[in-house]
């Protein structure tokens, strides 16, 4: 026979996961502490990994810099000056920072093709994507959650089969697609979308930068207009990428609740009588893991995978920086971004893994 | 539903359509100004410095046209039929210089400067600019030294390869400026040549070599960065000419505003927003709808789409941008030149120009751009013969056995690919069979420049940065042990080779014409590239727009450039 439990209470959870005791607390310390750990030899494995494969890429960058018109000479001084003239094994110091100026300080070194250093390139990108994929996830989970329990419920209704082909819809087609035919639609027919040209008109002077995020920035300068007309030339790449993100949060969503709803807690607790709301609310506390799991997927892999929104909207993120780095061989930028997304990505699994523990007794049990 | 869901959704609604609203007023567009435009690259300047990472890279010497000027520039020609002005490449006249004078005896060339030019920096310009220009370049302090190199290929003297000796002290001493620029008064110069070449004139005229503000520059020198390469790459580009950076963010936008004392006159347009829009179908859709005034790089098929549209205009010009077959000469069969010469003949030209660029391009008949001073059209150019394709095979033994491979960019797959695709048609119906082989750009250049080691290619990348077909003989065809700079289908001719030391020191210009004239039919009949067609530059553009003149940089200068009222 099962303990008997008060499923709907929060407190009651927390008490069955020790998380209001010492010991809960000592212990999750504990877990983020091995994580964070783990999330170091993570990132450090794969920034050595891409330091060496790049450089066993057949191909040089060093023609990409001297271009076609050159003498050996010329080619011979763009290669030392690259530091390519050197040892493996010494530019692996140089990129760590054996001589005090490398990774372990902050310092990501210099893009090969802008000059600037790849820290300031990434301050400047970064926040273009966060902004995006970030306003992107809460449209897309505002839609989609509610959709997703709405046809759990009602498994076989009209929702539930428009919903089933949408999802085969939308999931057929490549991001970039959708974003070109929406500004067809939006944009070019219908007038109702900004020219994809960026984050603002082309003669709208920007806010002063403080965070990068211009859609904060311009509220802490005061620049309404700039808000709006940022806001203005964000929604249709942010309801684009809602779109696409939202077919596999729909479908999770509902297999999640589906589970749930059938199974033998939800069971006892019609039997035991609890109200409707009662029972949604466990129904959908339940159904959170896997759904804040495949989010949790999803963004780590946006993060680099919304390049292609990026490039359509003309938005210049870290999609786009990484994109150009791949394309011109500029080491320190695709070593700096892939650090910069591992890192972004193994800080939003742990948030994820720690939302679980406090979410789902069985993780903490674990 | 709950009520604070409904009024969540509702309140989001409100401020959604608030902000659509606010910004669709904040965008309209209404007239078009005649003293701001909007210009869209698929890419703006990633860094300005002339030496620097980014000097390769067309839209920073795009850039580095329009903020600097240079000592002299050739004179206006006519225009072509689209209006485009075109410049007459044998003849140059002053810019920074006003006027110059060259002594044979002595190899010296003098100019005099022009007095009273005022930068962005209001410092004015004279002798010690171009003294500092120099000696910038002669330091090869940048990652890449574009300016000893123009000035090598010039035979300016003491521009020396000994600049890069791996022994320190020497290194350092020929790094010195000295005689071979100098100040003979605040606005006269003289530079002084090693031996007769005529390329000094054209180099002058190049990113390169464009003259720096010394004390805009020295200003923002730091003792690690004697020669303000930081600065120049990544803030500001202190120099004279028609506009001034207003604001600049790298891979998104560079806003320039008109140098109001600028010698030749204030430009007509004061503001010029130039912004970075990756996809050609936006840069299209926004000059179509008058958010921006000008675009360029297009696909073909974009450009063509254009004709008839209300509002919009397509300029285009011949210039040097072309397209043609690469087949190495260290690898079987293209050792053979019967080989070659049958796939000379497989190819249909015109139907790539039909269908490839939609009929903006032409037949290429020489190796040489069109444009270029000694250019020379073959007496005997290649034709589409399937016939004579199969016989010059029969004759040469060839025997298919499908593993030729076309090798492409893979970043140019919109024009190239299809292209590729008919050139496959073509030569499988004279029994050679090939796969095609797009490979990322980078990788590209590494096998055709650094490697040499491309078997079968098709390139439509290769602009002789100085406009002289001498030059592009240097560059191109000239054998390696001889000096070549970028022989990429490792070809070899002791004809061209003596022909090439002839014409360098030749300073007659019609026995200069004579000598390049042999050099490409010798080219011709050794099929050293397979020349395809000489394809358009274009830029689609608001029809109130006018003024685009080519440069050989194929960029855009904004002071060239009106807009009518209406």
């Amino acid at each position: 026979m099962r303990p008997k439990q008060k499923i709907a209470s929060v407190a009651h959870l927390r008490k069955v996961c020790f998380l209001n005791t010492e010991i809960g607390k000592t212990k999750v310390a504990s877990y983020v502490l091995r994580r964070i750990f783990i999330g170091f030899l993570q990132a450090a494995g794969i920034t050595l990994v891409v330091f060496f494969v790049i450089r066993s890429l057949p191909a040089d960058p060093v023609a990409r810099l001297v271009g076609f018109n050159s003498t050996p000479d010329v080619y011979n001084q763009a290669k030392a000056s690259l530091g390519l003239d050197r040892t493996i094994w010494v530019q692996l110091g140089d990129f760590v920072g054996t001589d005090g100026s490398g990774v372990i300080t902050g310092d990501l070194g210099k893009s090969w093709v802008t000059g600037s250093s790849v820290t300031s390139g990434v301050a400047t990108t970064l926040p273009i994507t966060l902004q995006l994929v970030l306003l992107s996830f809460v449209v897309a989970i505002a839609i989609a959650v509610p959709i997703g329990v709405a046809t759990a419920k009602r498994p076989g209704g009209k929702l539930d089969k428009s919903v089933f082909g949408y999802g085969l819809f939308a999931g057929a087609q490549p991001e970039f697609w959708w974003a070109l035919m929406f500004i067809f639609f939006f944009y070019f027919q219908l007038g109702i979308a900004p020219a994809p040209l960026g984050m603002l008109d082309p003669l709208m002077v920007a806010p002063d930068k403080i965070t990068g995020f211009i859609l904060i920035d311009s509220l802490l300068t005061g620049r309404v207009d700039a808000f709006f007309n940022a806001l203005w030339h964000l929604w249709l790449p942010i309801m684009t990428l809602a779109f696409i993100l939202s077919g596999p949060i729909i479908k999770m969503t509902r297999q999640s609740m589906a589970r749930v709803l059938s199974s033998e807690f939800i069971l006892y607790s019609r039997a035991s009588g609890l109200s409707r709301k009662q029972i949604a609310r466990s129904t959908l506390r339940a159904s959170l893991p896997p759904i804040l799991t495949l989010t949790g997927i999803l963004f780590g892999f946006m993060l680099g995978g919304a390049v292609l929104i990026e490039q359509v909207f003309s938005l210049n993120g870290l999609g786009s920086y990484s994109i150009r780095a791949v394309l011109n061989l500029d080491y320190p930028a695709i070593q700096g971004t892939v650090l910069i997304i591992t890192i972004i990505s193994l800080i939003v699994y742990l948030i994820l893994d720690l939302v679980l523990v406090f979410i789902d007794p069985r993780v903490k049990a674990q | 539903m709950s009520k604070k869901l409904k009024a969540l959704i509702i309140g989001f609604s409100l401020f959604f359509v608030t902000a659509c609203s606010g910004g669709a007023e904040s965008s309209g567009s209404g007239a078009i100004s005649t003293s701001e435009i909007v210009s869209l690259s698929e890419d703006v300047p990633p860094g300005l410095d002339s030496d620097g990472p980014s000097a390769s890279i067309p839209v920073t010497q795009m850039a580095i046209g329009n903020i600097m000027e240079p000592l002299v520039y050739y004179k206006d020609g006519a225009a072509n039929a689209t209006g485009v002005g075109l410049f007459d490449f044998n003849e140059f006249e002053g810019r920074l210089a006003e006027s110059f004078t060259y002594d044979e005896a002595t190899l010296t060339w003098t100019f005099k400067l022009r007095q009273g030019v005022v930068g962005c920096n209001d410092e004015t310009f004279n002798a010690d600019d171009v003294l500092y220009t120099f000696a910038r370049a002669k330091s090869v302090s940048g990652s890449a030294p574009i300016g000893w190199f123009l000035s090598n290929v010039a035979d300016i003297a003491n521009f020396t390869a000994g600049v890069f000796d791996a022994d320190a002290a020497v290194a350092t001493a020929a790094k010195e400026l000295g005689d071979e620029v100098t100040k003979v008064d605040d606005y006269t110069v003289t530079i002084k040549q090693a031996k007769p070449n005529k390329l000094l004139l054209p180099v002058l005229t190049i990113f390169g070599l464009n003259i720096f503000d010394k004390e805009g520059m020295e200003a923002n020198a730091t003792p690690e960065d004697p020669w303000a390469h930081e600065y120049s790459n990544n803030t500001n580009l202190p120099s004279f000419g028609a506009y001034c950076i207003d604001n600049w963010v790298k891979s998104d936008s560079m806003t320039l505003v008109a140098n109001e004392n600028y010698y030749a006159g204030a430009p007509s347009i004061k503001k010029v927003v130039w912004r970075k829009v990756p996809t050609s179908a936006n840069r299209l859709a926004a000059v179509q709808t008058g958010q921006a005034q000008i675009v360029d790089k297009l696909t073909p098929s974009e450009f063509a789409s254009l004709d008839g549209v209300e509002g919009v205009s397509v300029s285009a010009v011949t210039g040097n941008q072309n397209l043609f077959v690469h087949m190495n000469f260290l690898t079987k069969p293209f050792d053979n030149v019967l080989v070659r010469r049958a796939i000379a003949s497989a190819i249909d030209y015109d139907k790539i120009i039909a269908n490839g660029y939609f009929g903006k391009a032409q037949k290429w008949d020489s190796h040489m751009p069109s444009t270029y001073p000694g250019y020379k059209k073959a007496d005997s150019p290649y034709t589409y013969d399937p016939e004579a394709a199969k016989a010059l095979l029969a004759e040469a033994g060839y025997v298919d056995d499908g593993s030729l491979k076309l090798t492409y960019i893979t970043e140019l797959e919109s024009t190239l690919g299809p292209i590729a695709t008919q050139i496959r048609a073509d030569l499988a119906a004279v029994g050679i069979n090939i796969e095609l082989d797009p490979i990322p750009q980078s990788q590209f250049g590494d096998r055709a420049l650094v490697k040499r080691d491309l078997p079968f290619a098709l390139n439509d990348n290769e602009k002789p940065i100085a406009v002289d077909s001498g030059y592009a003989t240097l560059l191109f065809f000239v054998s390696a042990a001889n000096g070549s700079l970028n022989n990429m289908v490792n070809y070899e001719s002791t004809t061209v080779d003596d022909l090439y030391v002839q014409l360098k020191n030749e300073g007659d210009n019609t026995k200069r014409d004579a000598l390049l004239a042999q050099v490409q039919e010798t080219l011709m009949t050794d099929v050293t590239w397979v020349p395809v067609v000489e394809y358009q530059t274009q830029w689609a553009h608001s029809d109130k727009l006018s003024g685009i003149k080519w440069h050989p940089d194929n960029g855009i200068r904004f002071k060239d450039l009106s807009v009518a009222s209406n």
